[in-house]
């Protein structure tokens, strides 16, 4: 294979891989992808001769200027997202120039292209998949590179040997191990001034059942089997609690039950105990971070007790409501943590507690027209009991041990009513366990509510992290106490959380690939300062070999004392410097600027003018074709002989005249096209 | 001191930026203060490979250009306007690496030798090829190693001390005719000589040292033996035709001066080819007369070298004036440029010079 040709395909492999790198992010188009990535793979295999190349660029033109306008209309007219169709050309321009014929001097521009194609997939949050390229752009950049500039040198000494051999190349790549090593170290010790990067494009959300103002009795259960998508990614900074699969994910309460859907009251008064209260709960507490998929809805999940939610993505605001629930404000996929308390109150404080502040009675002892018969039940189980602990947990008992777990939903709206469950059926998923649980407990006058979340999830060995998916969505039950506020019981028997995804034989592929993108999210794109210094303090604890006392907490951001931006003004006036220093400071004298320039001037005329050339070749090439340029050229040229080698210094007179010899020389030139290729061969 | 010191590290290494590497120098900055302002840590991922092309490029052109053995081979006999072909071999003392595009740029000169490749372990020649339009000797002094190898971002170059000297012979193919012979104006003399024929090249005279270009049937062998260097025959005729050119450098350097040098050796380079015995005096200097191409190649070597000085002493033949060959740019009392007349005859004067420094101007005494 020819330099030429290897060059080529190097330079479309690094196209691929960049189109790759920005097909795994949200600005993602697919009918553009999918057609620059055919022209890209034509690319490979087909070379069209010069004529034809020119051919295609009339071809290519109009595509662009309606590509252009396009973007414009996007920009001004729109407003929307400017980038896409910036892309969209930056796509059309790459296949332009690697549709090009093999001896086009583009190389530059193709390395710009697909170096602008990785940059703006860096705008997108790109998936895990971006690592892959990049690591396979980098490989191929260092070949690509190196091969380029051989291959350029070749051309201009006319060595037609390819001296490039395959192990050389394998070497190369190898060597390019050391450009990724920089980029990790670069990566992982710079250190990060801002708060996040807040990427582009609209994160698609996921559509999550269950969990909005109104949720319909059943409506749950066509989720549970349906949806492995993972929806939260739990990790327990302090530790993984033993009961890990057993968690219960709050998410959103309920109030008010009209028979047949749940609901929110609009005008809810604050119904949610002072903070102080979770300290009778114990002292224990459990840290989460919690890396929540986008949903639909604004709903942070933790365990209960809540105490605190805070996160460090600015497009994130942690806020509660009167119900207790916790929501964000903002958009995309919410990353936070929580505290919660891990104990749970002693039954023996819970049946003490009998007065004190309770929230507004008729939300949360609100029923709808019931049969008498709930009644009835309700006061046959909690009969002979005299604190409301008891009773709760006798009507969960009741459940536990009466009740049979199902995933089956009701064939028909009859056996769909809470009294089919309560009194025939006997069985079934988690709302109606929930709902009969609360409507029971509000029977007999005590505060009790719905509560919509999620139960337990799949522990990820490679992530580390607890994997709570969509079917493990369930609903139990709050009960009032006062002193300690809202306490929480399951009624639904064992059975729940066991889900036919998780045996399907693509799960563990998609579990490990989870993981893979959990820690690409948490370790790369969302890297920041807190991780750094987290990070460092590892890595000093394993060097000193324990763990010492450290007066910098894992959230308290390292001082550096140096405003950064004046840090980097001053890093690049020093470059600018050292630049300047190194600049060649053996300066040219003006007879050898004048030549060179006149050097140049041919070059750009299509004449054979390189560094290889010596002056007077030089004029015999321009003799050669009779150019009206030769005879001023020949002033200047034999002026800077004398001058260079002749030992003779030219006076103010004889520059002058070069000065405007040169300027001859360069209107001629312009007037007058260079030899052709044919017309260079004959010379 | 500074200075001093800064020269030495600019002698060490220089590094330039390529067009292309500064685009890269000037994107890599942009990148990084991107990735400072926004923080999107892909943004550092990506600075991070550019600080590696950079890292990688510097080391990987630092490791070509080391270790590298250069002998440098200079022409023998080149004349000014001649193309002049230096030879490079370069050997790499590498064990692992190969040396890959590499420039040798000769001091002063304007075409560089290069070179493509040089396994490791091997050995390689290249040349390069100039073009001298003066006489002269031009020192070599350092030769710099020069590569933008691996990917064209920067220039790194090195200067490797070698020195040597390359003479370029003033041009000898100017039109000029040989003057006869004292007492034998208008006879022909042979251009060949015709060695060890008694007669033809007349008694034979005694025996000198051999130089390059004399007939090797004239060596004595015995005599040579004996004294261990090369001894040849000489006869009355070598010594009797010598044409002593005197060349005089009393004068201002300048086209005037080169043009009788160039005399001088036209007239050298056509008494060789007669088959005389010739030699040449100027100002501050004198080469007893001798036959064949190695006494041409010491003669034209002198004119390489030649100064022009007006207070140089005055020209001095040893042998009688009566056959010298004047050259001089003054005229015999002051005179024009190049070509001269001078009166002929008469004990101490000099003869007449035929020799023309440009077609139009042919003057006879």
């Amino acid at each position: 294979m020819s330099l030429e040709l290897l060059h080529r395909r190097l330079i479309v492999g690094m196209g691929l891989v960049s189109l790759t790198a920005f097909a795994g992010g949200a600005g993602f188009e697919p009918i553009s992808a999918v057609v620059a990535g055919l022209a890209l793979i034509l690319a490979l295999f087909w070379h069209p001769d010069a004529d034809l190349s020119l051919r295609l660029e009339r071809f290519w033109l109009p595509i662009a200027v309606v590509l252009v306008v396009r973007s414009l209309y996007h920009v001004f007219l729109i407003g929307d997202d400017v980038v896409i169709p910036v892309v969209d050309l930056l796509l059309l321009l790459l296949c332009a120039e690697a549709l090009r014929s093999l001896d086009a001097p583009n190389d530059a521009r193709l390395y710009s292209l697909t170096f602008a194609l990785l940059l703006a997939s860096c705008a997108y949050r790109p998936g895990v998949l971006f690592a892959l390229a990049f690591v396979t752009y980098v490989v191929l950049a260092t070949v690509t590179l190196v091969v380029g500039h051989l291959r350029r040198k070749s051309e201009r000494h006319r060595i037609r040997e390819n001296f490039v051999s395959r192990r050389f190349l394998t070497g190369m790549a190898g060597l390019s191990g050391v450009t990724l090593m920089m980029s990790g170290v670069i990566f992982l010790t710079f250190p990060r001034m801002s708060r996040g990067w807040a990427s582009r494009g609209e994160v698609t959300a996921t559509s999550i059942a269950g969990f909005s103002d109104v949720v319909s009795l059943g409506s749950h259960g066509s989720t549970i089997l349906a949806n492995p998508e993972i929806v939260l990614r739990v990790e327990f900074p302090d530790g993984t609690p033993e009961n890990v699969l057993s968690l219960h994910w709050r998410g959103r309460s309920y109030d008010r039950f009209d028979g047949v859907r749940w609901s929110r009251s609009v005008a809810l008064p604050p119904a949610i105990g002072p903070a102080r209260w979770y300290e009778a709960w114990g002292t224990n507490r459990v840290r989460q971070q919690i890396y929540a998929a986008p949903l639909d809805v604004d709903v942070l999940f933790a365990l209960h007790p809540l105490l605190t939610a805070r996160s460090d993505n600015p497009r994130i605001q942690p806020l509660f409501d009167n119900a207790g629930d916790h929501i964000y404000w903002g958009s995309g996929a919410p990353s936070y943590e929580a505290l919660s308390v891990a104990d749970r109150p002693a039954p023996e404080a819970l049946r003490e507690a009998r007065s004190g502040f309770s929230p507004a009675r008729r939300h949360y002892t609100q029923l709808p027209t019931l049969s008498p018969r709930v009644g009835s039940l309700a006061d046959s189980l909690t009969s002979g009991l005299d604190n409301n602990y008891d009773k709760a947990s006798a009507i969960n008992d009741f459940f536990h041990e009466e009740f049979a777990y199902t995933l089956e939903l009701p064939r028909s709206a009859q056996e769909a009513t809470l009294e089919h469950f309560l009194f025939e059926r006997l069985e079934g998923h988690c709302e109606y366990f929930s709902t009969a649980m609360v409507v029971l407990l509000r029977s007999v006058g005590i505060h009790a509510r719905e509560v919509n979340g999620f139960l337990g999830g799949q522990w990820n060995d490679f992530g580390q992290y607890l994997a709570v998916t969509q079917n493990q969505a369930h609903s139990w039950v709050e009960v009032w106490f006062p002193g300690y506020g809202w306490v929480e019981f399951d009624p639904t028997p064992a059975g729940a959380g066991v889900s036919a995804a998780a045996t399907s034989w693509l799960w563990p592929g998609r579990f490990l690939f989870d993981g893979l993108q959990h820690r690409w999210n948490k370790w790369v794109l969302d890297y920041n300062m807190e991780s750094q210094s987290g990070l460092y303090q590892r890595l000093s604890e394993l060097l000193s070999g324990g763990a010492p006392e450290s007066s910098v907490t894992p959230n308290q951001p390292p001082s550096t004392g140096i405003d950064p931006k004046w840090t980097m003004l001053v890093i690049m006036v020093m470059s600018l410097t050292a630049f300047l220093l190194f600049k060649r400071s053996r300066g040219h004298p003006p007879e050898a600027e004048l030549y060179l320039k006149l050097r140049e001037s041919c070059r750009r005329a299509g004449f054979r003018a390189d560094e290889a050339v010596a002056p007077l070749s030089l004029l015999d090439e321009l003799a050669s074709v009779g150019h009206p340029a030769q005879e001023p050229a020949r002033t200047v040229v034999h002026s800077y002989l004398r001058s260079r080698f002749g030992g003779q210094e030219l006076d103010a007179r004889e520059r002058k005249k070069m000065k405007s010899d040169l300027a001859d020389v360069r209107r001629a030139l312009r007037r007058t096209r260079g030899p052709t290729d044919e017309h260079r061969h004959r010379l | 001191m500074l200075r001093k010191t800064w020269s030495k590290l600019r002698g060490w290494r220089r590094v330039r930026f390529t067009t292309g590497g500064a685009v890269f120098s000037v994107g890599t900055l942009a990148i990084g203060f991107a990735a400072i302002n926004t923080g999107n840590n892909l943004l550092f991922l990506l600075l991070g490979a550019m600080f590696g092309f950079i890292s990688l490029s510097s080391w990987l052109s630092e490791r070509t250009l080391r270790q590298l053995e250069i002998r440098r081979r200079t022409p023998r006999g080149v004349a000014a306007g001649r193309p002049t072909r230096i030879t490079y071999y370069v050997t790499n003392r590498k064990r692992r690496f190969p040396t890959l595009a590499i420039y040798l740029i000769e001091e002063g000169l304007p075409v560089p030798a290069f070179i493509s490749r040089v396994g490791a372990g091997d050995s390689a020649a290249v040349a390069s090829e100039n073009f001298f339009v003066q006489r002269g000797v031009y020192p070599l002094r350092t030769l710099t190693l020069s590569t933008s190898f691996p990917f064209g971002l920067f220039t790194k170059e090195r200067d490797v001390p070698l020195p040597g000297e390359l003479i370029i012979w003033p041009r000898s193919d100017r039109p000029v005719q040989l003057p006869t012979p004292p007492g034998g104006r208008g006879k022909q003399q042979s251009a060949h000589l015709t060695g060890g024929a008694l007669g033809s090249r007349g008694e034979y005279r005694g025996l000198r040292e051999y130089r390059a270009g004399d007939d090797p049937r004239d060596i004595h062998w015995r005599t040579t033996a004996r004294m261990g260097t090369p001894v040849t025959k000489e006869y009355d005729q070598d010594a009797t035709e010598a044409v002593r050119i005197c060349l005089d450098t009393r004068g201002e350097p300048g086209d005037a001066a080169e043009s009788a040098v160039e005399v001088a050796a036209a007239l050298a380079a056509q008494a060789y080819r007669a088959g005389r015995r010739f030699g040449i005096t100027t100002c501050t200097s004198d080469l007893a007369p001798a036959v064949g191409s190695g006494q041409l190649e010491v003669v034209l070597d002198l004119l390489a070298r030649v100064d022009f000085d007006p207070s140089a002493p005055a020209l001095a033949p040893p042998s009688d004036p009566l056959g010298c060959v004047l050259v001089s740019m003054s005229g015999t009392r002051g005179g024009s440029f190049g070509a001269y007349i001078n009166p002929a005859g008469g004990s101490g004067a000099l003869p007449y010079v035929y020799a023309e420094t440009s077609d139009a101007d042919r003057r006879t005494g």
